[in-house]
Protein backbone atom coordinates (compact mmCIF):
# COMPACT_ATOMS: atom_id res chain seq x y z
CA UNK A 1 0.00 0.00 0.00
CA UNK A 2 1.33 3.50 -0.26
CA UNK A 3 2.61 5.37 2.35
CA UNK A 4 0.57 7.56 3.75
CA UNK A 5 2.69 10.59 4.13
CA UNK A 6 2.91 10.44 -0.22
CA UNK A 7 -0.74 10.22 0.02
CA UNK A 8 -0.85 13.20 2.52
CA UNK A 9 1.28 14.95 0.25
CA UNK A 10 -0.72 14.15 -3.35
CA UNK A 11 -4.09 15.65 -1.16
CA UNK A 12 -2.32 18.89 0.01
CA UNK A 13 -0.99 19.42 -3.34
CA UNK A 14 -4.57 19.07 -4.92
CA UNK A 15 -6.31 20.94 -2.74
CA UNK A 16 -3.36 23.81 -2.80
CA UNK A 17 -3.95 23.82 -6.84
CA UNK A 18 -7.74 23.90 -6.92
CA UNK A 19 -7.82 26.47 -3.97
CA UNK A 20 -5.52 28.75 -5.87
CA UNK A 21 -7.52 28.18 -9.13
CA UNK A 22 -10.68 29.11 -6.76
CA UNK A 23 -9.22 32.03 -5.69
CA UNK A 24 -8.41 33.71 -8.86
CA UNK A 25 -11.25 32.32 -10.82
CA UNK A 26 -13.47 35.32 -9.84
CA UNK A 27 -11.68 38.12 -11.63
CA UNK A 28 -11.51 36.22 -14.97
CA UNK A 29 -15.54 35.71 -14.59
CA UNK A 30 -15.44 39.46 -14.12
CA UNK A 31 -13.62 40.62 -16.99
CA UNK A 32 -15.71 38.12 -18.95
CA UNK A 33 -19.06 40.11 -17.37
CA UNK A 34 -17.62 43.22 -18.07
CA UNK A 35 -16.74 42.90 -22.07
CA UNK A 36 -19.89 40.57 -22.74
CA UNK A 37 -22.25 42.88 -20.76
CA UNK A 38 -20.20 46.34 -21.83
CA UNK A 39 -20.56 45.28 -25.51
CA UNK A 40 -23.68 44.12 -25.34
CA UNK A 41 -25.51 47.29 -23.94
CA UNK A 42 -23.17 49.45 -26.80
CA UNK A 43 -24.68 47.14 -29.34
CA UNK A 44 -28.17 47.60 -27.89
CA UNK A 45 -28.10 51.62 -27.49
CA UNK A 46 -25.90 52.35 -30.43
CA UNK A 47 -22.75 54.50 -29.84
CA UNK A 48 -25.12 57.14 -28.47
CA UNK A 49 -25.00 55.69 -25.04
CA UNK A 50 -20.87 56.73 -25.17
CA UNK A 51 -21.13 60.04 -26.99
CA UNK A 52 -24.41 61.74 -25.55
CA UNK A 53 -24.84 63.24 -22.36
CA UNK A 54 -28.50 63.10 -22.51
CA UNK A 55 -28.86 58.93 -22.35
CA UNK A 56 -25.42 58.37 -22.45
CA UNK A 57 -22.46 58.83 -20.31
CA UNK A 58 -20.09 61.20 -21.98
CA UNK A 59 -20.36 63.65 -18.73
CA UNK A 60 -18.69 61.02 -16.94
CA UNK A 61 -16.56 59.99 -19.37
CA UNK A 62 -15.24 63.38 -19.71
CA UNK A 63 -15.30 64.55 -16.20
CA UNK A 64 -13.21 61.14 -15.63
CA UNK A 65 -10.47 62.12 -17.62
CA UNK A 66 -10.42 65.89 -16.19
CA UNK A 67 -10.56 64.42 -12.97
CA UNK A 68 -7.25 61.82 -13.51
CA UNK A 69 -5.22 64.42 -14.71
CA UNK A 70 -6.14 67.36 -12.85
CA UNK A 71 -5.28 64.40 -9.51
CA UNK A 72 -2.07 63.72 -11.37
CA UNK A 73 -0.85 67.17 -11.75
CA UNK A 74 -1.87 67.62 -8.26
CA UNK A 75 -0.82 64.27 -6.48
CA UNK A 76 2.54 63.53 -8.92
CA UNK A 77 4.96 66.44 -8.23
CA UNK A 78 3.97 65.83 -4.26
CA UNK A 79 4.41 62.44 -4.47
CA UNK A 80 7.76 62.42 -6.16
CA UNK A 81 9.26 65.33 -4.50
CA UNK A 82 7.87 63.70 -0.84
CA UNK A 83 9.25 60.08 -2.13
CA UNK A 84 12.34 61.83 -2.98
CA UNK A 85 13.05 63.00 0.37
CA UNK A 86 12.44 60.34 2.39
CA UNK A 87 14.64 57.74 -0.01
CA UNK A 88 17.11 60.53 0.24
CA UNK A 89 17.32 61.78 3.42
CA UNK A 90 16.32 58.60 5.08
CA UNK A 91 18.52 58.71 7.79
CA UNK A 92 16.78 62.05 9.31
CA UNK A 93 13.97 61.93 11.81
CA UNK A 94 11.64 63.90 9.48
CA UNK A 95 12.05 61.51 6.66
CA UNK A 96 11.48 58.51 8.75
CA UNK A 97 7.73 59.73 10.40
CA UNK A 98 7.36 60.83 6.77
CA UNK A 99 7.84 57.43 5.50
CA UNK A 100 5.62 55.88 8.29
CA UNK A 101 2.72 58.89 7.92
CA UNK A 102 2.85 57.77 3.76
CA UNK A 103 2.27 53.84 5.11
CA UNK A 104 -0.43 54.77 7.10
CA UNK A 105 -2.30 57.09 3.97
CA UNK A 106 -1.96 53.82 2.45
CA UNK A 107 -4.16 51.64 4.90
CA UNK A 108 -6.41 54.83 5.59
CA UNK A 109 -10.17 53.91 4.04
CA UNK A 110 -10.62 55.94 0.62
CA UNK A 111 -14.11 57.26 1.84
CA UNK A 112 -12.50 59.25 4.68
CA UNK A 113 -10.40 60.94 2.27
CA UNK A 114 -13.56 62.31 0.56
CA UNK A 115 -15.15 63.47 4.10
CA UNK A 116 -11.78 65.38 5.01
CA UNK A 117 -12.00 67.38 1.61
CA UNK A 118 -16.01 67.71 1.93
CA UNK A 119 -15.18 69.57 4.93
CA UNK A 120 -12.20 71.08 3.67
CA UNK A 121 -12.95 72.29 0.35
CA UNK A 122 -16.50 71.78 -0.55
CA UNK A 123 -17.93 73.53 2.89
CA UNK A 124 -15.67 76.63 2.82
CA UNK A 125 -15.98 77.26 -1.37
CA UNK A 126 -19.89 76.01 -1.19
CA UNK A 127 -20.18 74.04 -4.13
CA UNK A 128 -19.27 70.82 -5.33
CA UNK A 129 -16.39 70.85 -8.10
CA UNK A 130 -14.06 68.59 -9.82
CA UNK A 131 -11.15 70.55 -8.14
CA UNK A 132 -12.35 69.02 -5.23
CA UNK A 133 -12.82 65.60 -6.50
CA UNK A 134 -9.32 65.64 -7.74
CA UNK A 135 -7.87 66.90 -4.99
CA UNK A 136 -9.36 63.52 -2.69
CA UNK A 137 -7.72 61.69 -5.37
CA UNK A 138 -4.88 62.97 -5.35
CA UNK A 139 -4.08 62.24 -1.78
CA UNK A 140 -5.53 58.44 -2.95
CA UNK A 141 -2.71 58.43 -5.48
CA UNK A 142 0.32 60.11 -3.02
CA UNK A 143 0.93 56.89 -0.71
CA UNK A 144 0.86 54.40 -3.78
CA UNK A 145 3.37 56.60 -5.59
CA UNK A 146 5.25 57.84 -3.28
CA UNK A 147 6.31 54.52 -2.24
CA UNK A 148 7.10 53.53 -6.15
CA UNK A 149 9.71 56.34 -5.94
CA UNK A 150 11.05 55.26 -2.81
CA UNK A 151 11.73 51.64 -4.18
CA UNK A 152 12.97 52.64 -7.58
CA UNK A 153 15.34 55.81 -6.00
CA UNK A 154 17.05 53.10 -3.44
CA UNK A 155 17.45 50.36 -5.69
CA UNK A 156 19.83 52.54 -7.53
CA UNK A 157 23.31 51.09 -6.90
CA UNK A 158 25.64 53.13 -4.88
CA UNK A 159 28.32 53.36 -7.13
CA UNK A 160 26.24 56.01 -9.46
CA UNK A 161 26.24 58.18 -6.71
CA UNK A 162 29.92 57.60 -5.96
CA UNK A 163 30.40 58.35 -9.52
CA UNK A 164 28.57 61.99 -9.24
CA UNK A 165 30.49 62.91 -6.41
CA UNK A 166 34.06 62.28 -7.32
CA UNK A 167 33.31 64.28 -10.48
CA UNK A 168 32.44 66.91 -7.92
CA UNK A 169 28.61 67.40 -8.45
CA UNK A 170 26.55 68.40 -5.55
CA UNK A 171 23.95 66.17 -3.82
CA UNK A 172 21.33 67.44 -5.06
CA UNK A 173 22.83 67.16 -9.31
CA UNK A 174 23.55 64.02 -8.18
CA UNK A 175 20.01 62.95 -6.74
CA UNK A 176 18.57 64.57 -9.59
CA UNK A 177 21.24 64.59 -12.60
CA UNK A 178 22.19 60.93 -11.62
CA UNK A 179 20.01 58.72 -9.47
CA UNK A 180 16.45 60.36 -10.83
CA UNK A 181 17.23 59.06 -14.02
CA UNK A 182 18.49 55.90 -13.56
CA UNK A 183 15.69 55.56 -11.54
CA UNK A 184 13.01 56.87 -13.94
CA UNK A 185 11.68 53.23 -15.20
CA UNK A 186 10.81 52.86 -11.48
CA UNK A 187 9.80 56.16 -11.00
CA UNK A 188 7.50 55.97 -14.20
CA UNK A 189 5.88 53.04 -12.86
CA UNK A 190 4.80 54.64 -9.74
CA UNK A 191 3.37 57.71 -11.79
CA UNK A 192 0.94 55.08 -14.04
CA UNK A 193 0.08 53.24 -11.02
CA UNK A 194 -1.18 56.36 -9.25
CA UNK A 195 -2.96 57.30 -12.60
CA UNK A 196 -4.74 53.97 -12.47
CA UNK A 197 -5.76 54.42 -9.03
CA UNK A 198 -6.95 57.39 -9.64
CA UNK A 199 -9.13 56.92 -12.59
CA UNK A 200 -10.49 53.68 -10.68
CA UNK A 201 -11.55 55.11 -7.54
CA UNK A 202 -15.23 56.13 -6.33
CA UNK A 203 -15.56 56.50 -2.99
CA UNK A 204 -13.37 59.76 -2.71
CA UNK A 205 -15.58 61.29 -5.13
CA UNK A 206 -18.99 60.54 -3.45
CA UNK A 207 -18.85 64.02 -1.48
CA UNK A 208 -16.57 66.09 -3.69
CA UNK A 209 -17.22 66.37 -7.39
CA UNK A 210 -21.36 66.24 -6.89
CA UNK A 211 -22.62 63.88 -9.91
CA UNK A 212 -23.30 66.38 -12.33
CA UNK A 213 -24.31 64.26 -15.18
CA UNK A 214 -26.37 65.94 -17.65
CA UNK A 215 -24.56 69.20 -18.81
CA UNK A 216 -20.61 68.98 -19.26
CA UNK A 217 -18.01 70.68 -17.36
CA UNK A 218 -16.71 72.39 -20.27
CA UNK A 219 -19.83 74.34 -21.57
CA UNK A 220 -18.10 77.59 -19.76
CA UNK A 221 -15.81 79.65 -21.39
CA UNK A 222 -12.47 79.32 -18.96
CA UNK A 223 -10.96 76.07 -18.44
CA UNK A 224 -10.52 77.09 -14.89
CA UNK A 225 -13.86 77.99 -14.29
CA UNK A 226 -14.43 74.15 -15.45
CA UNK A 227 -12.88 72.68 -12.97
CA UNK A 228 -14.28 74.93 -10.09
CA UNK A 229 -17.49 73.69 -11.43
CA UNK A 230 -19.22 70.63 -10.29
CA UNK A 231 -18.84 67.22 -12.60
CA UNK A 232 -19.64 63.33 -12.94
CA UNK A 233 -16.96 60.76 -13.20
CA UNK A 234 -17.55 57.01 -14.78
CA UNK A 235 -16.97 55.38 -11.38
CA UNK A 236 -19.55 57.23 -9.83
CA UNK A 237 -21.73 57.27 -12.75
CA UNK A 238 -21.67 53.01 -12.34
CA UNK A 239 -22.62 53.15 -8.39
CA UNK A 240 -25.48 55.19 -9.00
CA UNK A 241 -27.00 53.96 -12.08
CA UNK A 242 -25.89 50.19 -10.62
CA UNK A 243 -28.80 51.34 -7.72
CA UNK A 244 -31.64 51.92 -10.70
CA UNK A 245 -34.58 50.04 -11.07
CA UNK A 246 -34.65 50.75 -15.28
CA UNK A 247 -32.47 48.85 -17.19
CA UNK A 248 -31.16 51.50 -19.38
CA UNK A 249 -29.52 52.97 -16.58
CA UNK A 250 -27.51 49.32 -16.20
CA UNK A 251 -26.95 49.32 -19.41
CA UNK A 252 -24.68 52.48 -18.97
CA UNK A 253 -23.34 51.43 -16.01
CA UNK A 254 -21.34 48.42 -17.55
CA UNK A 255 -20.94 50.62 -21.00
CA UNK A 256 -19.23 52.41 -18.39
CA UNK A 257 -17.40 49.60 -16.85
CA UNK A 258 -15.99 47.99 -19.75
CA UNK A 259 -14.43 51.89 -20.74
CA UNK A 260 -12.96 51.56 -16.95
CA UNK A 261 -11.55 48.00 -17.17
CA UNK A 262 -10.36 48.67 -21.11
CA UNK A 263 -8.07 52.30 -19.75
CA UNK A 264 -7.25 50.02 -16.70
CA UNK A 265 -5.47 47.17 -18.73
CA UNK A 266 -3.84 49.31 -21.00
CA UNK A 267 -2.17 51.58 -18.10
CA UNK A 268 -1.71 47.96 -16.93
CA UNK A 269 0.12 46.49 -20.16
CA UNK A 270 2.20 50.10 -20.24
CA UNK A 271 3.67 49.32 -16.63
CA UNK A 272 4.36 45.62 -17.78
CA UNK A 273 6.11 46.56 -20.78
CA UNK A 274 8.27 49.05 -19.00
CA UNK A 275 8.99 46.48 -15.99
CA UNK A 276 9.82 44.06 -18.71
CA UNK A 277 12.48 46.72 -20.31
CA UNK A 278 14.40 47.56 -17.02
CA UNK A 279 14.75 43.58 -16.60
CA UNK A 280 16.40 42.88 -20.15
CA UNK B 1 17.41 67.05 13.08
CA UNK B 2 19.81 64.87 11.26
CA UNK B 3 22.00 62.50 11.88
CA UNK B 4 25.37 64.01 9.67
CA UNK B 5 26.22 67.01 9.49
CA UNK B 6 25.57 68.68 6.06
CA UNK B 7 27.18 71.02 3.38
CA UNK B 8 25.19 74.18 2.58
CA UNK B 9 24.36 73.38 -0.86
CA UNK B 10 22.91 69.64 0.71
CA UNK B 11 20.88 71.83 2.84
CA UNK B 12 19.41 73.75 0.39
CA UNK B 13 18.14 70.24 -1.35
CA UNK B 14 16.73 69.18 2.39
CA UNK B 15 15.08 72.06 2.63
CA UNK B 16 13.71 72.60 -0.93
CA UNK B 17 12.08 69.26 -0.31
CA UNK B 18 11.14 69.49 3.41
CA UNK B 19 7.81 71.54 2.35
CA UNK B 20 6.34 68.29 0.45
CA UNK B 21 7.01 66.01 3.00
CA UNK B 22 5.24 68.49 5.40
CA UNK B 23 1.99 68.47 3.04
CA UNK B 24 2.07 64.82 3.43
CA UNK B 25 2.53 64.81 7.19
CA UNK B 26 -0.31 68.10 7.21
CA UNK B 27 -3.18 66.07 5.06
CA UNK B 28 -2.78 62.80 7.59
CA UNK B 29 -2.77 65.39 11.03
CA UNK B 30 -5.48 67.22 9.06
CA UNK B 31 -7.92 64.02 8.57
CA UNK B 32 -7.25 63.01 12.41
CA UNK B 33 -8.44 66.72 13.29
CA UNK B 34 -11.05 67.13 10.90
CA UNK B 35 -12.93 63.98 12.15
CA UNK B 36 -12.34 64.22 15.49
CA UNK B 37 -13.73 67.88 15.28
CA UNK B 38 -16.85 66.72 13.58
CA UNK B 39 -17.52 63.93 15.60
CA UNK B 40 -17.18 65.99 18.71
CA UNK B 41 -21.09 67.08 18.57
CA UNK B 42 -22.53 63.80 17.85
CA UNK B 43 -20.01 62.07 20.53
CA UNK B 44 -21.08 64.51 22.98
CA UNK B 45 -24.83 64.15 22.97
CA UNK B 46 -25.29 60.79 22.17
CA UNK B 47 -22.13 59.50 23.94
CA UNK B 48 -21.35 55.79 24.14
CA UNK B 49 -25.19 55.55 23.38
CA UNK B 50 -24.32 55.57 19.89
CA UNK B 51 -22.46 52.52 19.76
CA UNK B 52 -25.37 50.38 21.82
CA UNK B 53 -27.89 51.64 19.82
CA UNK B 54 -29.26 49.67 16.46
CA UNK B 55 -32.01 52.57 15.61
CA UNK B 56 -31.15 54.42 12.94
CA UNK B 57 -34.31 57.10 12.56
CA UNK B 58 -33.62 60.73 11.56
CA UNK B 59 -36.87 62.59 12.56
CA UNK B 60 -37.93 65.13 9.37
CA UNK B 61 -40.13 67.10 11.55
CA UNK B 62 -38.97 66.95 14.60
CA UNK B 63 -34.77 66.90 14.57
CA UNK B 64 -34.51 66.61 18.47
CA UNK B 65 -36.25 63.15 18.34
CA UNK B 66 -33.85 62.00 16.10
CA UNK B 67 -32.03 58.63 17.34
CA UNK B 68 -28.91 57.55 15.45
CA UNK B 69 -27.39 54.25 16.23
CA UNK B 70 -23.98 52.54 15.05
CA UNK B 71 -23.79 49.33 16.34
CA UNK B 72 -25.70 47.76 13.40
CA UNK B 73 -23.25 49.34 11.15
CA UNK B 74 -20.41 48.37 13.27
CA UNK B 75 -21.21 45.08 13.75
CA UNK B 76 -22.02 44.39 9.71
CA UNK B 77 -18.04 45.96 9.25
CA UNK B 78 -16.87 43.35 11.82
CA UNK B 79 -18.49 40.57 10.10
CA UNK B 80 -18.06 41.18 7.02
CA UNK B 81 -14.90 41.92 7.19
CA UNK B 82 -14.09 38.63 9.76
CA UNK B 83 -15.94 36.70 6.55
CA UNK B 84 -13.83 37.95 4.28
CA UNK B 85 -10.63 37.53 6.03
CA UNK B 86 -11.54 33.86 7.17
CA UNK B 87 -12.24 33.13 3.32
CA UNK B 88 -9.45 34.81 2.18
CA UNK B 89 -6.50 33.45 4.20
CA UNK B 90 -6.63 29.83 2.89
CA UNK B 91 -6.42 30.47 -0.44
CA UNK B 92 -3.71 33.43 0.28
CA UNK B 93 -1.84 30.42 1.68
CA UNK B 94 -2.64 28.18 -0.99
CA UNK B 95 -1.68 30.77 -3.59
CA UNK B 96 2.10 32.04 -1.87
CA UNK B 97 2.83 28.36 -1.86
CA UNK B 98 2.11 27.75 -5.78
CA UNK B 99 3.74 30.69 -6.83
CA UNK B 100 6.39 30.42 -4.94
CA UNK B 101 7.54 26.65 -4.80
CA UNK B 102 5.19 24.82 -7.08
CA UNK B 103 4.46 26.07 -9.94
CA UNK B 104 6.12 25.84 -13.08
CA UNK B 105 7.94 29.23 -14.17
CA UNK B 106 5.45 30.24 -16.73
CA UNK B 107 2.43 29.42 -14.47
CA UNK B 108 3.97 31.60 -11.78
CA UNK B 109 4.09 34.58 -13.54
CA UNK B 110 0.71 34.36 -15.07
CA UNK B 111 -0.86 33.72 -11.66
CA UNK B 112 1.54 36.64 -10.75
CA UNK B 113 0.03 38.69 -13.57
CA UNK B 114 -3.87 37.82 -12.63
CA UNK B 115 -2.93 38.35 -8.91
CA UNK B 116 -1.68 42.11 -10.03
CA UNK B 117 -4.99 42.43 -12.38
CA UNK B 118 -7.01 41.21 -9.24
CA UNK B 119 -5.24 44.13 -6.82
CA UNK B 120 -5.94 47.02 -9.48
CA UNK B 121 -9.40 46.61 -11.07
CA UNK B 122 -11.46 49.54 -9.81
CA UNK B 123 -13.85 48.36 -7.01
CA UNK B 124 -16.77 49.58 -8.23
CA UNK B 125 -16.65 46.67 -10.99
CA UNK B 126 -16.31 44.47 -8.20
CA UNK B 127 -19.31 46.06 -6.73
CA UNK B 128 -20.97 45.71 -10.24
CA UNK B 129 -20.40 42.33 -10.72
CA UNK B 130 -21.61 41.66 -7.12
CA UNK B 131 -24.72 42.98 -7.68
CA UNK B 132 -25.92 41.39 -11.23
CA UNK B 133 -23.64 38.25 -11.05
CA UNK B 134 -22.46 37.36 -7.97
CA UNK B 135 -25.57 37.94 -5.14
CA UNK B 136 -27.91 36.21 -7.63
CA UNK B 137 -25.48 33.22 -7.81
CA UNK B 138 -24.77 32.63 -4.35
CA UNK B 139 -28.50 33.12 -3.19
CA UNK B 140 -29.78 30.57 -5.45
CA UNK B 141 -26.69 27.83 -5.56
CA UNK B 142 -25.31 28.09 -2.23
CA UNK B 143 -27.55 30.23 0.42
CA UNK B 144 -30.77 28.34 -0.24
CA UNK B 145 -29.07 24.82 -0.07
CA UNK B 146 -27.20 26.12 2.78
CA UNK B 147 -30.48 27.04 4.82
CA UNK B 148 -32.48 23.66 3.63
CA UNK B 149 -29.78 21.63 4.66
CA UNK B 150 -28.36 23.17 7.65
CA UNK B 151 -31.52 25.81 8.37
CA UNK B 152 -30.73 24.81 12.33
CA UNK B 153 -27.40 26.25 12.32
CA UNK B 154 -28.13 30.01 13.57
CA UNK B 155 -26.00 31.25 10.58
CA UNK B 156 -27.99 29.65 8.35
CA UNK B 157 -31.45 29.68 9.81
CA UNK B 158 -33.27 32.39 7.97
CA UNK B 159 -34.71 32.61 4.47
CA UNK B 160 -32.13 34.07 2.30
CA UNK B 161 -35.21 36.34 0.37
CA UNK B 162 -32.69 38.09 -1.39
CA UNK B 163 -29.11 37.87 -2.17
CA UNK B 164 -28.30 41.33 -0.45
CA UNK B 165 -26.76 40.17 2.70
CA UNK B 166 -23.77 40.11 4.75
CA UNK B 167 -22.64 36.62 3.56
CA UNK B 168 -22.56 38.03 0.25
CA UNK B 169 -20.80 41.47 1.59
CA UNK B 170 -17.73 38.86 2.90
CA UNK B 171 -17.66 36.86 -0.27
CA UNK B 172 -16.90 39.58 -2.31
CA UNK B 173 -14.49 41.57 -0.18
CA UNK B 174 -12.66 38.22 0.11
CA UNK B 175 -12.16 38.22 -3.18
CA UNK B 176 -11.04 41.90 -3.16
CA UNK B 177 -8.86 41.53 -0.55
CA UNK B 178 -6.99 38.46 -1.69
CA UNK B 179 -4.46 39.88 -3.84
CA UNK B 180 -3.21 42.71 -0.73
CA UNK B 181 -3.22 39.59 1.56
CA UNK B 182 -1.15 37.56 -1.20
CA UNK B 183 1.40 40.59 -1.34
CA UNK B 184 2.00 41.12 2.38
CA UNK B 185 2.15 36.88 2.84
CA UNK B 186 4.57 36.23 -0.25
CA UNK B 187 7.32 38.83 0.73
CA UNK B 188 7.13 37.00 4.31
CA UNK B 189 7.09 34.08 2.42
CA UNK B 190 10.57 35.50 0.46
CA UNK B 191 12.13 36.68 3.67
CA UNK B 192 12.52 32.85 4.78
CA UNK B 193 16.52 31.92 4.96
CA UNK B 194 17.25 29.58 2.47
CA UNK B 195 19.16 27.84 5.00
CA UNK B 196 15.85 27.02 6.47
CA UNK B 197 14.61 25.46 3.29
CA UNK B 198 17.40 23.43 2.75
CA UNK B 199 17.54 21.84 6.16
CA UNK B 200 13.52 20.83 5.82
CA UNK B 201 14.59 19.12 2.34
CA UNK B 202 17.57 17.45 4.41
CA UNK B 203 15.79 15.74 6.81
CA UNK B 204 13.21 14.73 3.78
CA UNK B 205 10.03 16.32 4.60
CA UNK B 206 7.01 15.83 1.95
CA UNK B 207 6.39 18.53 -0.02
CA UNK B 208 3.07 19.11 3.06
CA UNK B 209 5.73 18.16 5.54
CA UNK B 210 7.88 21.14 4.07
CA UNK B 211 5.09 23.71 3.61
CA UNK B 212 3.78 22.79 7.06
CA UNK B 213 7.00 24.10 8.17
CA UNK B 214 7.62 27.05 6.28
CA UNK B 215 3.93 28.06 7.29
CA UNK B 216 5.58 27.68 10.84
CA UNK B 217 8.34 29.93 9.93
CA UNK B 218 6.57 32.48 7.61
CA UNK B 219 3.60 32.63 10.90
CA UNK B 220 3.92 36.54 11.81
CA UNK B 221 3.77 37.47 8.11
CA UNK B 222 0.36 35.24 7.49
CA UNK B 223 -0.79 37.41 10.66
CA UNK B 224 -0.19 40.49 8.93
CA UNK B 225 -1.57 39.94 5.96
CA UNK B 226 -4.49 38.65 7.86
CA UNK B 227 -4.95 42.06 9.25
CA UNK B 228 -4.48 44.01 6.60
CA UNK B 229 -7.06 42.41 4.76
CA UNK B 230 -9.40 42.74 7.61
CA UNK B 231 -8.11 47.29 7.78
CA UNK B 232 -8.98 47.09 3.71
CA UNK B 233 -12.36 45.12 3.55
CA UNK B 234 -13.53 47.34 6.81
CA UNK B 235 -13.05 50.41 4.93
CA UNK B 236 -14.15 49.57 1.37
CA UNK B 237 -16.88 51.13 0.62
CA UNK B 238 -18.88 51.46 -2.93
CA UNK B 239 -18.38 47.58 -3.42
CA UNK B 240 -19.71 46.76 -0.20
CA UNK B 241 -22.83 49.10 -0.43
CA UNK B 242 -24.19 47.82 -3.39
CA UNK B 243 -24.49 44.16 -2.03
CA UNK B 244 -24.61 44.20 1.73
CA UNK B 245 -28.46 44.94 1.81
CA UNK B 246 -28.29 48.50 3.34
CA UNK B 247 -30.62 47.69 6.50
CA UNK B 248 -29.57 48.28 9.59
CA UNK B 249 -30.20 44.86 11.67
CA UNK B 250 -27.69 42.85 13.80
CA UNK B 251 -28.71 39.32 13.59
CA UNK B 252 -26.73 36.07 13.92
CA UNK B 253 -28.29 35.28 10.68
CA UNK B 254 -25.55 35.92 7.59
CA UNK B 255 -28.47 35.63 5.16
CA UNK B 256 -30.32 38.73 6.67
CA UNK B 257 -29.21 42.46 4.93
CA UNK B 258 -27.13 44.33 6.73
CA UNK B 259 -25.01 47.65 6.78
CA UNK B 260 -21.36 48.19 7.17
CA UNK B 261 -20.12 51.62 8.48
CA UNK B 262 -18.75 52.88 4.69
CA UNK B 263 -21.87 51.66 3.22
CA UNK B 264 -24.08 54.00 5.98
CA UNK B 265 -21.88 56.80 5.25
CA UNK B 266 -21.76 56.41 0.95
CA UNK B 267 -25.89 56.10 1.75
CA UNK B 268 -26.55 58.76 4.09
CA UNK B 269 -23.64 61.36 3.69
CA UNK B 270 -26.07 64.07 0.90
CA UNK B 271 -29.36 63.72 2.96
CA UNK B 272 -26.87 64.48 6.33
CA UNK B 273 -26.82 68.17 5.90
CA UNK B 274 -30.38 68.17 6.22
CA UNK B 275 -30.59 67.01 9.86
CA UNK B 276 -28.67 68.57 12.52
CA UNK B 277 -26.43 65.52 14.23
CA UNK B 278 -26.05 63.36 11.23
CA UNK B 279 -23.34 64.38 9.86
CA UNK B 280 -21.23 64.27 13.60
CA UNK B 281 -22.61 60.66 13.70
CA UNK B 282 -21.35 59.81 9.99
CA UNK B 283 -18.17 61.35 10.95
CA UNK B 284 -18.08 59.56 14.38
CA UNK B 285 -18.25 56.24 11.98
CA UNK B 286 -15.65 57.33 10.23
CA UNK B 287 -13.06 57.83 13.07
CA UNK B 288 -14.47 54.51 14.07
CA UNK B 289 -12.98 53.22 10.85
CA UNK B 290 -10.08 55.45 11.08
CA UNK B 291 -8.96 54.24 14.60
CA UNK B 292 -10.21 50.32 13.18
CA UNK B 293 -7.63 50.85 10.31
CA UNK B 294 -4.90 52.47 12.06
CA UNK B 295 -5.08 49.57 14.42
CA UNK B 296 -4.96 47.02 12.28
CA UNK B 297 -1.97 48.60 10.27
CA UNK B 298 0.03 49.50 13.69
CA UNK B 299 -0.08 45.93 14.49
CA UNK B 300 0.65 44.05 11.36
CA UNK B 301 4.40 46.58 10.82
CA UNK B 302 5.10 45.05 14.59
CA UNK B 303 4.60 41.62 13.46
CA UNK B 304 6.56 42.22 10.36
CA UNK B 305 9.48 43.48 11.88
CA UNK B 306 9.90 41.14 14.59
CA UNK B 307 9.47 38.39 11.84
CA UNK B 308 12.18 40.22 10.28
CA UNK B 309 14.28 40.27 13.58
CA UNK B 310 13.50 36.53 14.53
CA UNK B 311 14.68 35.27 11.43
CA UNK B 312 17.61 37.77 10.89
Amino acid sequence: MADPRIIKEKVFLATIFALTILGILPVFHVLAEVIVKGSRAIARHGLGILTSTSNGILASLVGSAILSILASLLGIPLAIAAGLFVAEFSDTKLAKITRVVSRSLLEVPTVLLGMLVYIVVVVPTGSFSLLAGAIALALVMLPYVMVHVEQAIESVPPIYREAGYSIGMTRAEVLLGVVAGVARRGIATGVLMGFAKAMGETAPLLFTIGAARTTLPCTCNTPLANVLNPGDAVPLMIFQYAQMPQKIYHDMAWAGSLILVAAFLVVFLAVRLLVKEVRT
Amino acid sequence: MTAKPMYRSDKLLYYSLLPFAAIVIAAFIMLFVVLGYVSAPALHRYGIGLFTTTKWAPNEANPSKSVYGLLAPLFGTLVSSVIAVLLALPVTVSVVLVIEEYAPERLRELIGSVIEVMAGLPTIVYGLWGLEVLAPFLREHIYSPLHQLLGFIPLFSCKPITGFNLATAGVLLSIMILPYMVAVARDAYRSIPFTYKEAALAIGATRYEYAKIMMGLAKPGIIAAALLGFGRAAGETVAVALVVGNVPLVSSCLFKPAYTISSLIANQFSMAPLYPYMMSVLFTGGLVLLLIGMAANTVAVIMITRARKRLG
